[in-house]
């Protein structure tokens, strides 16, 4: 028989089969589409939060804090000696006056707090605008900064970014590990269903045998199945992800959503989530026949 | 076409199926095949085809030693050989036409060929009108005649049958036992099993007795009361546009079936 021949063949039989015994095949798609739905969660919840980092990266600054006494020439001379540092793209110095009035801007409702001092309530400080990427001698660079007598602190933006970082790729793991104990789960599942759809059809197989079928032909059916449950379970899952993206990407007003909901999986990345789903379902067919003698 | 050289076989448990076996039975030739039961019939009928393999001696049919042939090939001897069992083995959730096209269908021949071919099969048995029927709407003696018909879909070189008729009465065995004599003037080797004795006496023919394993007879019997059997129609039949559609009177004529073999 022609190759292509025995593969309309082959994905007819699993077709009905699955129509057949539509119940325990519900299960392996939902089992599948399960695992496969949590790993793009995962992979959306990282991938998206990874991007925030990124964009927070490209808006991080340092603060350096002076003490109330400094002069504004002072403040002149630190701005422009912060501005000679490599990787410095901007540095903008705020007096103690300045930082009141953006206090009172920013928070009217609370701006009488700042009134009737004797002296600005609020330290002058610089704000130091950063090249994305770190060039090395950076926290030196820092460090001597915290050192000098005019600075009180050091406010860098990128401590809580480191962090925010290590959360990034701890999600990655723990999706990674979660995904593939779910996969396996589903993989079992899909060899059971096989099994036992080759089992109801023992007297079947016995007589294609007799009449002179080759191993491939009596198999071939079940991998389709197996890999047709798959392939059911990977579109589900891609569908219940994008579904659940739209109702955050809806609600992107939360600071939640916002930062999950950005973007949704790359056309690409969802191609491998099928073909993931795809390859499970083959692999618990395989798996499921691999000893059997039919 | 098949000959059996010192043929044994001894099962794990140590029990001795057959021993010393030796026969050679040409092409086109009707051989019965007689002992009582677990004599080794069986075993012997599934070494023809594979299912079981010797512990010691050979066996060739139409000239491959099946003892030593590749497991891969196995399918290729099979199709040269139909086999019908006193079970009729057909799947009851098929039609009577998928339990037939079994092997057109392996073969790659289309759904077109599958029904001529399954056509031209039943019409031998007389079963044609039945295309579409399940084997539990049919009788006995109608599902045996289908389980024929499977076997003879692609006209085997070789039709093997394990106590055909042992589930049928003395009408339809005769009528069974009738249909295997039509297949074999046709050309078709045929061994039969049987412990019928009586039918052996009645039609004649060669018979192999087996007893306790070992070849115990073997002799051409004279029979007393030969059934009278139709000479085999030529295969000259005038060839219709299309194939008959299931359900077609017998007496519509079909192409003959298509060369269609596969390239596996």
């Amino acid at each position: 028989m022609k190759f292509l021949q025995a593969l309309r063949y082959f994905f007819r039989e699993a077709a009905v089969n699955l129509l057949r015994g539509w119940k325990v095949s519900l299960l392996a798609v939902l089992t599948i589409a399960v695992s496969l739905f949590i790993g793009g969660a995962f992979l959306l919840v990282s991938g998206n939060l990874a991007a925030s980092v990124e964009r927070w990266r490209g808006e991080m600054r340092v603060v350096v804090y002076l003490r109330p006494d400094t002069s504004e020439a002072d403040l002149r001379r630190l701005a422009a000696e912060a501005a000679r540092a490599p990787g410095v793209v901007s540095v903008e110095p705020v007096t103690a006056a300045d930082a009141r009035r953006r206090f009172q801007e920013i928070s009217p409702g609370v701006a009488e707090l700042m009134a009737g001092w004797q002296e600005e309530p609020l330290p002058a400080s610089l704000e130091i605008g950063l090249e994305t990427r770190t060039p090395a001698g950076r926290a030196a660079w820092l460090d001597g900064w915290r050192r000098r007598p005019e600075v009180t602190l050091v406010d860098d933006d990128r401590e809580w970014l480191g962090q925010l970082e290590t959360a990034v790729a701890v999600v990655r793991a723990v999706g990674l590990a979660l995904v593939g104990g779910l996969l396996a789960a589903a993989i079992f599942t899909i060899a059971s269903v096989i099994r036992l759809t080759a089992y109801l059809h023992h007297e079947e197989i016995g007589i294609m045998r007799l009449v002179g079928a080759t191993e491939f032909f009596i198999r071939g059916p079940f991998y389709a199945e197996g890999l047709l449950q798959g392939l059911l379970g990977g579109l589900l899952a891609s569908g219940a992800l994008f579904a659940v993206y739209q109702a955050l990407h809806a609600r992107r007003s939360s600071l939640f959503a916002s930062i999950l909901a950005l973007d949704f999986l790359s056309p690409k990345q969802i191609a491998v989530l099928v073909l993931l789903g795809a390859a499970a379902g083959l692999f618990g067919a395989v798996a499921s026949l691999r000893r059997e003698s039919l | 076409m098949i000959q059996f050289f010192h043929v044994s076989k001894r099962y794990p448990s140590g029990q001795m199926a057959l021993e010393e076996v030796t026969f050679h039975v040409p092409r086109g030739q009707f051989v019965f095949l007689t002992g009582a039961s677990g004599a080794g019939k069986t075993t012997l009928l599934r070494m023809i085809f594979r299912e079981e393999v010797p512990s010691s001696g050979q066996i060739l049919v139409n000239g491959r030693n099946v003892s030593s042939i590749p497991a891969g090939k196995i399918p290729y001897l099979r199709r040269t050989i139909g086999v019908v069992f006193q079970d009729f083995r057909l799947i009851a959730r098929k039609t009577v036409f998928e339990n037939v096209s079994y092997l057109p269908r392996i073969l790659g021949v289309d759904t077109q060929g599958q029904k001529r071919l399954a056509y031209l099969a039943l019409r031998r048995v007389g079963l044609a009108h039945r295309l579409n029927a399940f084997p539990p709407e049919l009788s006995g003696g109608e599902q045996q005649r289908v389980a024929i018909a499977r076997a003879l879909i692609n006209d085997p070189d070789i039709l093997i049958a394990d106590e055909p008729t042992g589930n049928l009465d003395p009408d339809l065995s005769r009528e069974i036992l009738r249909l295997f004599l039509e297949v074999n003037l046709r050309g078709t080797t045929v061994i039969l099993a049987t412990h019928d004795r009586e039918t052996i006496q009645r039609v004649g023919r060669r018979v192999l007795t087996l007893d306790h394993g070992r070849l115990a007879g073997d002799q051409e019997l004279v029979g007393t009361d030969p059934p009278v059997l139709e000479p085999p129609a030529e295969a000259e039949i005038p060839e219709p546009a299309e194939a008959p559609s299931p359900g077609a009177a017998e007496e519509d004529s079909v192409p003959p079936p298509p060369p269609e073999e596969a390239a596996e």
